[in-house]
């Protein structure tokens, strides 16, 4: 995850304590994503991280059956998600989503961050369905 | 300026070719100067996409090749629309007396690199930062999440996009060249593999080596050459304010096709005519989904309706509207859209073979390359 932008690391130092952080400017108040050097919504220097809360809903989802990079190949098939969150309106994030199977999942469903991969330092951040569709 | 395509050629679409990236060029563009009846010295500008031939098969390395003393130099987005928006720089140079004979030439070796179509994106650094830790790593699996989310929004299922990758497949086996040549149902549709769901192998353009090229000039001059001239009627470039970063999953309405409005407005204002008076379109075909989406954005129909559009009013060469009368990237080649140009010159030569549609006076190809789109109006030279 070492990247050369400057404005992509404190997204990930967050991260490993456990903390969902995304940009936010407060000359306009508005989230964007993916971390840019100026906001792109209002061009202001300077936005912050925010933390929200891990609660999210399931914009979209697809289940990967092809290992488009062999350094994926073990682990087909998985879910990768698209994820908005009540807390940081306007941006959606793309996780895996783990302990669930494509059959069982619904657009608008709940889901929740599970940071024990990132604080073990074992894995990115991951997100579990919860049981019960809310659309 | 009146403009036209007075040459075409490319090399035969092949997964994997013995020849490299720069030879395929030199073959392909050798073949449109000889359909033109052209030699390498009377080609005085030449273009490319931006991005992709820069880096494998650079303009001065051609000019070099085949001896082009060039006025006119540029490159126009990458991929998809830099192909259908080659012509609209071709004519501001033309018609600015910057050139007089454009050469555009695209391809690329995909099939042959170990890091297939998927490599290119790993030049966005918020992809690789991003996105690719979590095995969201290509395109396929971007254009999932649109087909899913299509699906819950206007009710959209799997049959509607057998559709398009059938009507596909029965213009490759119309096309002698094609690579994808094996007859497609609905229940081999279903048969096939899962790639990223809910998209499937057949849902998903083919993987290629290959290049095509094509020569414009002044209408009054294309006249004067081997083939019939093909009237450039309009072309034009649009995109919005999105970067390849964010575009695949950040739009609020994620499945819109940034540009492809704007673009198709423009060229058909350009070509004094509207959607009305299109007989065939060849559009960037490099998912089922991706069809789909740019009939609606293109203005065919209204959103949502595109799969009662290609059920009911139909995209085969008996439909209402052909659509990739070749075969497209799904079935022909995935030379990114360079082969769709081509196909709607032979259409609008009267030359498509097997594939001849009846009527093709005017076609409208659509270039696309998130978030960039292209489109270019083409017709018939009815003098
Ligand atoms: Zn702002």
């Amino acid at each position: 995850m070492k990247s050369t932008e400057p404005e992509f690391a404190g997204h990930f130092e967050q991260l490993a304590q456990g903390r969902l952080c995304f940009p936010y400017c407060a000359a306009c108040q508005r989230f964007h994503w993916y971390p840019m050097p100026l906001c792109p919504h209002c061009r202001a220097d300077g936005w912050q991280w925010r933390g929200i809360n891990g609660s999210g809903t399931l914009y979209s989802w697809t289940e990967i059956h092809h290992a488009f990079d062999a350094r994926y190949t073990g682990a087909l098939p998985y879910i990768v998600a698209l994820i908005e969150f009540p807390q940081a309106p306007g941006i959606r994030l793309v996780a895996n989503l783990v302990g669930t199977s494509s059959m069982g999942l619904a657009i608008g469903q709940a889901v929740s961050a599970d940071f024990s991969q990132v604080l073990a330092g074992s894995g990115p951040l991951v997100f579990r369905a919860h049981a019960v569709a809310a659309s | 300026m009146d403009i036209a395509i007075a040459g075409i050629g490319h090399t035969p679409p092949v997964r994997r070719s013995p020849k490299n990236i720069r030879h395929l060029a030199i073959e392909a563009i050798q073949a449109a100067l000889d359909d033109a009846g052209l030699e390498g010295h009377d080609i005085d500008g030449v273009i490319t996409d931006g991005v992709i031939m820069p880096h494998t098969v650079p303009r001065e390395f051609i000019a070099a090749q085949f001896g082009m003393t060039r006025s006119f130099d540029g490159g126009v987005s990458f991929g998809g629309a830099g192909v259908a928006a080659a012509p609209e720089l071709a004519k501001l140079a033309i018609g600015a007396r910057k050139a007089r004979t454009v050469l555009f030439y695209f391809g690329v070796d995909w099939g042959s690199r170990a890091s297939g179509p998927y490599g290119f994106h790993d030049m966005y650094p918020a992809k690789m930062a991003f996105e690719k830790p979590y095995g969201f790593n290509a395109q396929p699996s971007y254009f999932a999440l649109w087909a899913r989310r299509y699906m819950h929004e206007y009710g959209m299922t799997d049959a509607d996009l057998a559709v398009v990758a059938i009507s596909h497949r029965e213009h490759a086996l119309r096309n002698p060249l094609a690579q994808a040549r094996t007859p497609m149902t609905l229940a081999s549709y279903r048969a096939a593999r899962m790639i990223a769901e809910p998209l499937r192998v057949p849902d998903c353009c083919l993987i290629s080596d290959g290049v095509g090229a094509f020569i414009m000039t002044s209408l009054e001059r294309a006249r004067d050459l081997r083939q019939p001239a093909v009237k450039v009627l309009g072309s034009s470039f649009a995109s919005e304010a999105w970067s390849g970063d964010d575009i695949f999953t950040q739009q609020a309405e994620i499945f819109r096709v940034t540009g492809a409005q704007a673009a198709c407005r423009s060229a058909l204002a350009e070509a004094g005519i509207t959607l009305a008076d299109i007989d065939f379109a060849e559009l960037y075909d490099c998912f089922t989904i991706s069809v789909l989406m740019q009939l609606e954005d293109l203005g065919f129909c209204a959103r949502g309706e595109s799969p009662d559009f290609v059920r009911e009013r139909g995209i085969g060469v008996d439909g209402a509207l052909p659509v990739n009368t070749h075969g497209g990237l799904l079935s022909h080649s995935y030379l990114l859209g360079v082969e769709h140009m081509i196909e709607a010159v032979r259409q609008l030569r009267g030359a498509a073979g097997a594939a001849q549609l009846a009527k093709a006076d005017i076609g409208l190809v659509g270039g696309w390359s998130i978030p960039d789109y292209g489109v270019c109006v083409l017709g018939r030279d009815a003098r």
